[in-house]
């Protein structure tokens, strides 16, 4: 009976602290993916898998063929457990990976079949290894990482070692060898042919690149074997220290942040986490606050303490909602609190087309934000003891008093909205070649000609539309492409010069566009033709922000040749898809604002894990 | 060099409303003029957008400094073959036209230069193609076609481009100083004065059959 009591405690014991997925992600990760209904993905091919761009990062060996036809329910993955994708760029390395359950190894290992047994540090976990990556196994559960150590801590580091043996800069005379290689590059090749033909044929290299370099005394490593040995003796380091804190300390991201741990508790489809503190904090460019700017580094930390983005994703019968929250520190939060404090502007709604693809509304009160930005922000500079700084500070404070603030935040209130019409055909001229029937000598002739064009509006709110038509009055005597049309002005080729661009004046707005039946025809805005009462009301109701979507017209119709292949990306993941998308945001308080992207698909679809990836894959490359 | 079919390559593909002139006319001694015109002024928002990008599908969009320092460089290549003389390349970048204008002492050297180009400045080095002969004038006929290496570069636009490549025209024409007799294409026309062959085909079905631009025009024989 003894023993029996001891076996079931034994069971309890292990059940309850045995480490789950979600307990192998390393405490310097900065960005989390969570699917919770991990069940959900049992379909997905793994060949459709590694091929988005999250998986890619990590797992580009294991798209070679072992995953061919396979679903992630062959590889041997516990789908009871969660699946967690994480990111991280601390000051010394960075590292990326995925953790998951297992539920059969050998499955498992028939995709990870790049994975070599490898001696493990750590008592009561299996270390395999590849050529990028690591995958621990305790338990039930997995990690696999990649541990890539900065360029800049590996230079730093090599650099120190070779100058300390004794060594010249390794960059000596680069600039002059670089100049002679080139010089003798034609010379080379003409040489590298000539001893290819002496040479036996069986022994002929089949390319430059197979001639070994050798060393006068191989013992003596150059400049570059000495900075991989540096850097693969750092990974290795980092690597075990990582281990050392999930394995043996148990400390992990979810042990170490509680916001993240209470975001796993949700019974959400997938949770998001994104520490924005630690990504200030770790940015590049931060490093020359803190080195001359100590103090004011401590304190722009402490600003930004508490700043993480919290999100939860929610699959329901026809829609994915994502709600968001961004939570700050009580300092910035008094900032976004007065941003915020801003009433919205009806006004807009009466420019937005019941019929319109897509539009925005951006409500927020600058003037209030600065004020506090002032309050906030100034002791904090002041309080930095240093010549530069309180030149800086002079500045501010005196460019605070003489500026006319009244003038700029009148003119620029902050509040906007945007909208996107679809494509229309814009009026252009083309030339066109035209040949005399006698000798087909040809001419040129400049013809009316239309071209597709994607039609935006953008306007803001204003109390000084005297200002912006003064620039243009004054815009108009230097050149005549600008032009007063009475009721708006026209920049004639202004867009991509060869389309106008409109501008508009009215009832406390200043509007751009380049659709011209607004200009022409509504400059008073739609009026009946204006969005539905339902609608503009949802977007008054929003806070700082308000967004809409019909994904059916607007992301097939958005022009590929206008955005960059990253933005194109972000579109390819939602592209072919019917429904629409609406944002809609909170009040803001001191502690958070919250954000709900809800995404409403029309008709049925087979495979929800799909869209749940591809809307984490979207978020993905936003985040990256 | 290889940057200039680049630059223009990726204009070309992804505007895809092109017109092209080909226009030669060759003296009774078998010396002439070449003019080549290229004309994208129906797409110039597009290629004013695709301009204002950083990069399209990996491939680095050049800037309009980069693109005339190209043709200066190209200009000057062209030039320095042997039996080509008065090289002119007018760039409108409004419009988005760029001409060509060469004369040349015989038809042989215009083809060999043309080829001794391509081969500098694009990685065409032993193609098949640049070994055909695509212009061959016996001071009676003029046999002509166009490179494949065009048709190649024609074949790489994509399909939702197509019924733009249907609004795109090219258009080869041949000039002499005596009448012509007759022409071998079905869709050849002969200007009023006689001294002119014209084919004109759309992009589009160009790429689908290569042959529609071979031409064989037939001079009135010399009265003895």
């Amino acid at each position: 009976m003894k023993h029996l009591s001891f076996v079931i405690c034994s069971l309890i014991f292990t059940a309850s602290f045995a480490q789950k997925s979600e307990d192998l992600i390393p405490r310097d990760a900065v960005t989390v993916f969570s699917i919770n209904n991990f069940t959900l993905l049992q379909k997905i091919s793994l060949d459709d898998l590694v091929k988005y761009e999250f998986m890619a990062e990590v797992q580009s060996e294991l798209f070679d063929g072992s995953t061919s036809g396979k679903t992630l329910k062959d590889a041997g993955i516990d789908f009871d457990q969660k699946m967690n994708i994480f990111y991280g760029r601390g000051k010394e390395y960075e590292i990326s990976g995925f953790t998951f359950g297992i539920k059969n190894k050998t499955d498992l290992f028939q995709v990870f079949d790049d994975f070599q047994l490898a001696d493990s540090k750590i008592p009561g976990t299996e270390t395999y290894t590849s050529f990028f990556n690591s995958l621990i196994i305790k338990g039930n559960s997995a990690l696999l990482i990649r541990v890539e150590p900065l360029q800049d801590r590996v230079n730093e580091l090599t650099d120190s070692i070779w100058y300390a043996n004794g060594n010249e800069s390794p960059w000596v005379d680069t600039y002059e060898e670089m100049e002679e290689d080139l010089k003798e590059e034609s010379e080379k090749e003409v040489l590298q042919e000539e001893i290819y033909e002496e040479m036996p044929e069986a022994t002929q290299p089949k390319t430059e690149d197979e001639f070994p370099v050798a060393e006068e005394n191989p013992l003596q490593k150059n400049y570059y074997e000495m900075r991989d040995s540096v850097e693969m003796v750092l990974q290795v380091g980092f690597l075990d220290a990582i281990c050392k804190d999930l394995f043996v300390s148990n400390l992990n991201l979810k042990a170490v942040d509680s916001r993240f741990a209470e975001q796993l508790t949700h019974p959400s489809e997938g949770i998001f986490f994104l520490d924005n503190s630690r990504n200030l904090q770790q940015s590049k460019r931060i490093w020359y606050l803190e080195t001359m700017f100590p103090t004011l580094y401590t304190d722009l930390k402490e600003l930004y303490t508490g700043n993480v983005l919290l999100g939860d994703l929610l699959l329901n019968n026809n829609s994915v909602q994502f709600k968001m929250e961004s939570r700050y520190g009580e300092k910035l939060g008094s900032i976004y609190e007065k941003l915020n404090h801003s009433k919205f502007d009806k006004k807009v709604l009466n420019y937005i087309h019941k019929d319109n693809t897509a539009y925005f509304t951006y409500n927020v009160n600058l003037r209030e934000a600065y004020e506090q930005a002032f309050k906030v922000i100034m002791p904090i500079l002041t309080n930095e003891k240093n010549t530069q700084m309180s030149t800086s500070v002079l500045a501010l404070d005196l460019l605070n008093e003489f500026i006319n603030k009244d003038a700029l935040f009148g003119t620029y209130k902050g509040s906007m909205f945007g909208t996107f019409n679809g494509i229309k055909k814009v009026k252009t001229t083309k030339i066109e070649f035209t040949y005399d029937e006698e000798t087909f000598e040809y001419q040129e002739k400049e013809v009316k000609a239309e071209e597709d064009m994607p039609i935006f509006t953008l306007g803001f709110s204003t109390e000084r539309n005297d200002i912006p038509l003064k620039v243009l009055q004054h815009l108009s005597r230097l050149t005549s492409r600008f032009q007063n049309k009475g009721t708006y002005w026209v920049f004639e080729n202004a867009i991509l010069n060869a389309a106008p661009l409109y501008m508009i004046a009215n009832e406390g707005l200043f509007i751009f566009t380049n659709d011209q039946d607004l200009a022409e025809n509504h400059v008073k805005g739609y009026g009946k033709e204006a969005l539905a009462k339902k609608d503009a009301a949802k977007a008054a109701k929003s806070g700082s922000m308000y967004a809409n979507i019909n994904l059916a017209q607007a992301i097939d119709r958005f022009p590929r040749d206008f955005f960059s292949s990253k933005q194109n990306e972000i579109l390819d993941a939602m592209r072919g898809k019917t429904g629409s998308m609406e944002l809609t945001s909170s009040k803001t308080t001191k502690e958070k604002t919250s954000f709900d992207l809800l995404y409403t698909y029309g008709g049925t679809y087979d495979n929800a894990g799909k869209y749940l990836l591809d809307l984490m894959n979207s978020l993905y490359i936003i985040s990256k | 060099m290889n940057k200039l079919l680049i630059i223009f390559g990726l204009l070309i593909s992804l505007s895809s409303c092109i017109e092209i002139t080909d226009d030669i006319t060759i003296n009774a001694d078998g010396s002439g003029l070449f003019k080549y015109a290229i004309n994208l002024s129906e797409s110039k928002v597009k290629v004013n957008s695709l301009l204002a990008l950083d990069s399209i599908e990996g491939k680095k969009v050049p800037t309009l400094a980069e693109i005339e320092s190209k043709i200066v460089e190209f200009k000057k290549i062209f030039a320095s073959k042997p039996g080509i003389s008065n090289v002119k390349i007018e760039s409108d970048f409004t419009n988005f036209i760029f001409k060509l204008t060469c004369n040349f002492s015989s038809v042989n050297t215009l083809q060999t230069a043309v080829k001794e180009v391509i081969k500098e400045i694009s990685n065409e080095k032993n193609s098949a193609e640049l070994e055909a002969v695509w212009l061959k004038w016996d001071g009676q006929k003029l046999e002509r076609s166009i490179p494949d290496i065009t048709i190649k570069k024609s074949k790489e636009f994509k399909t939702e481009d197509i019924e733009q490549l249907k609004k795109g025209k090219y258009t080869s024409i041949s000039r002499f100083a005596k009448p012509i007799e007759k022409c071998s294409n079905p869709s050849g026309i002969i200007s009023k004065n006689k001294l002119a062959a014209m084919v004109q085909t759309n992009i589009y079905s160009l790429t689908k059959n290569p042959k529609l631009l071979e031409n064989t025009i037939y001079l009135f024989p010399n009265k003895n």
